[in-house]
């Protein structure tokens, strides 16, 4: 399913380390804290309890919202936006 | 003679092969290092140094052994816990870093039976049940009925697992071609 995880966390090491491991799980960084990709259930509970291991509950946030693709279609994209076929793992290969 | 963990075993009922490849060909899994399973690692050790002399009352445990390692001629395994119970019976508890799913997998119920064979071998007691405890429940404890027939299941196993390894033999795979999809062995295995 896709994923998006967003994040606002004060702590340097600790948001460094949340967006290593969001682009270790195969995410793409769409915006700065924001990362959008497909995982299964297990990947996203992984990544939820690493996240959760080094984030402040005072103080930070970060948000992990599951959609489907027909979801994904009726979002607007304005701007300089992402590529939804990348996101979606319908792009196999960057460069041929 | 050979003597083999609860974890070989599991592999073993999930495919055949797998203990051709791992045992006989001796290739290595191409294992990944798993966040969820490094953590259970390290919650099992901080279990080992909280609460060393509580007892579960509420099932009536009246005795019990942490981290035993036991063997016998077939199999060899490290018991979480070794509980003796007011009817003088013995029974195995297995720490689980997961979610209580409503069920219980069948890999975890295998292991436990591995544990209650290795009990009765070394205590010379009578063991009837194990039990789990999902540490992402809120440590839920679910209690799992071990029958004679499930013990007899794994010896059955590992005479199997010591046909293959003895005999060289090269086994049929499993019959679930869905296991072959993310399986450690699927490059080269000929399905």
């Amino acid at each position: 399913m896709i994923t998006w995880v967003l994040y606002d966390i004060k702590n340097n090491s600790a948001r460094s380390y949340v967006s290593k491991a969001c682009k270790h799980a195969g995410l793409y960084r769409v915006q700065y804290s924001c990362f959008l990709g497909t995982l299964n259930a297990n990947e996203k509970d992984s990544l939820e309890l690493q996240i959760n291991k080094v984030i402040n509950e005072e103080t930070d946030k970060v948000y992990l919202f599951r959609m489907n693709k027909e979801q994904l279609k009726e979002c607007s994209m304005l701007g300089q936006a992402f590529d939804e076929k990348l996101v979606t793992d319908e792009v196999k290969a960057l460069f041929f | 003679m050979q003597s083999f963990y609860p974890s070989q075993i599991i592999e073993y009922l999930y495919c055949p092969r797998y203990t051709y490849f791992e045992y006989v060909l001796r290739i290595p899994q191409n294992e990944v290092k798993y966040f969820k399973v490094e953590r259970g690692r390290e919650i099992h050790d901080e279990k080992l140094e909280r609460n060393k002399e509580y007892l579960r009352k509420k099932i009536g445990v009246t005795r019990k052994w942490t981290d035993m390692y036991l063997g016998n001629d077939y199999l060899r395994g490290k018991v979480d816990e070794v509980l003796e119970l007011e009817d003088g019976s013995y029974a195995p508890l297995d720490y689980k870093f997961a979610l209580w799913k409503d069920r219980i997998f069948e890999t975890y119920a295998q292991q436990l039976y591995c544990y209650a064979i290795l009990i009765e071998d070394t205590y010379n007691k009578p063991v009837n049940k194990g039990f789990l405890v999902y540490t992402r429940s809120r440590n839920k404890l679910v209690e799992v009925p071990i029958d004679e027939n499930a013990k007899s299941k794994v010896r059955q196993s590992t005479g199997e697992m010591l046909k293959i390894i003895d005999g060289n033999k090269f086994p049929k795979a499993t019959k679930f071609k869905k296991r072959c999809l993310n399986c450690t062995y699927r490059n080269i295995c000929t399905k």
